[in-house]
């Protein structure tokens, strides 16, 4: 079982060259990419960037991210039916949302949320997160020998 | 093949990828493009020999062959993951491999309906999937789709063909919507009836009757459609995007 639990220090080792990687794909300077900048209200992101942005950081960080990954983790064990009725989440997908995406603060949770409007929410930390939890997966399906 | 006007493209030392370019219209595309400087990579099902002697006789072009069933989207990632490594980038991609199934609907198998959607619709979702997130990040890349005359104008006993190249059309459109502001264009050609051994069986059924229909009164050659694929890929063809390119001799007019 892979640790999915993710420390500051982790995040920290790692966020320069995420920073650095969000940088390119946005055409944006380094030092606007803020941990807690959202990439969409504060970088501008289209939802194409999300798509270059994880091709380039799993390049950077040679780890796999399957498409759509942070949304099937902040879904976690609730079924699409428990998550989202009719393209808006469940109190009980907001309550999970909100733990998964704890780096978000709570008053940036609308209601209702929309599930077209999660993305809105992932800020720079998110995928830090993201990189961290890969890198653990991929050394956990790859021990190294002793 | 040899054309030293097609080397003013802008194309020389590009490097493109093109599907199902063993035989008939992709390979005359694979020619075109070798003969235009590109460096050409092209994916065959299963008829290597076919494969080898297009290498064999384009000698001093820089054409590579890898087998590759579109169908599998694994095996689309792991082809552009190999390419990649090994040119760091990719300009085009001809999304040309294709079958034909054709009969009247109610003979029609259950699997001349699948594997005519699975390889010329999923195969082309598949390769393009795996190819476009490297363009996006280049910010530049051209995407050519092979369609048909079928796409838009009925034809007897082409009930499955024709939905695969008209959503191949559809295809064309939207993603050109998708990636034009990452400088990526996207556009099809469509072919009417070519000398191709996989429209043999259809110029056979329809004899003359097919020459009659066509404007110019005859059948295309591949080469003609290759030189299509070409512009679409060139430099010429920079503000194109989102464009049906009909090489079909007036067939749909008529």
């Amino acid at each position: 079982m892979t640790n999915t639990i993710t420390t500051k220090d982790e995040i920290m080792a790692i966020f320069p060259k995420v920073a650095e990687t969000m940088a390119d794909a946005l055409g944006c300077d380094v030092e606007k990419v803020k941990l807690d900048a959202s990439l969409i209200d504060d970088l501008g992101a289209e939802s194409i960037d999300f798509l270059d942005i994880v091709f380039r950081l799993e390049r950077a960080f040679k780890v796999k991210i399957p498409r759509g990954k942070i949304l099937e983790e902040a879904r976690g064990n609730l079924s699409e039916s428990e998550f989202d009725k009719g393209g808006v989440v469940s109190d009980a997908g907001v309550e999970r949302l909100k733990s998964f995406l704890s780096e978000v603060p709570p008053e940036r949770f609308k209601s209702p949320l929309a599930v077209a409007d999660i993305p809105r929410l992932f800020t720079v930390e998110t995928f830090c997160k993201m990189v961290v939890r890969q890198q653990k997966a991929a050394a956990a399906s790859n021990p190294k020998p002793a | 093949m040899n054309n030293p006007a097609l080397t003013d493209g802008g194309l020389s030392g590009d490097i493109a990828v093109v599907t199902g370019g063993g035989r008939g219209i992709g390979r005359a595309i694979v020619e075109v493009l070798a003969a235009a400087g590109m460096e050409v990579v092209f994916t065959y099902r299963e008829n290597a020999a076919a494969a080898n002697e297009l290498i064999a006789s384009c000698p001093g072009a820089k054409i590579a062959a890898e087998m590759v069933d579109v169908r599998d989207a694994a095996a689309c990632s792991a082809f552009t993951d190999k390419l990649i490594e090994r040119t760091g980038r990719v300009d085009l991609l001809v999304n040309n491999a294709g079958v034909i199934r054709d009969n009247i609907l109610g003979l029609l198998q259950e699997d001349d309906v699948r594997v005519v959607l699975e390889t010329n619709v999923i195969g082309t979702f598949n390769m393009t999937r795996t190819i476009v997130p490297h363009m996006i990040s280049q910010r530049r890349g051209k995407i050519v789709n092979i369609s048909s005359v079928s796409g838009e104008k009925g034809g007897r006993g082409q009930t499955n063909y024709a939905a695969s190249k008209g959503a191949i059309n559809a295809l064309t459109r939207s993603l050109a919507v998708e990636l034009a502001s990452r400088k990526i264009t996207v556009n099809a050609v469509a072919p009417g009836v070519i000398e191709t051994e996989m429209s043999r069986a259809v110029r056979e059924r329809a004899g003359d009757a097919v020459t009659s229909r066509i404007l110019l009164r005859r059948i295309g050659r591949p080469e003609e459609v290759a030189y299509a694929v070409w512009f679409l890929s060139s430099k010429y063809a920079d503000y194109i995007t989102g464009q049906i390119l009909h090489v079909d001799g007036g067939f749909k007019m008529e």
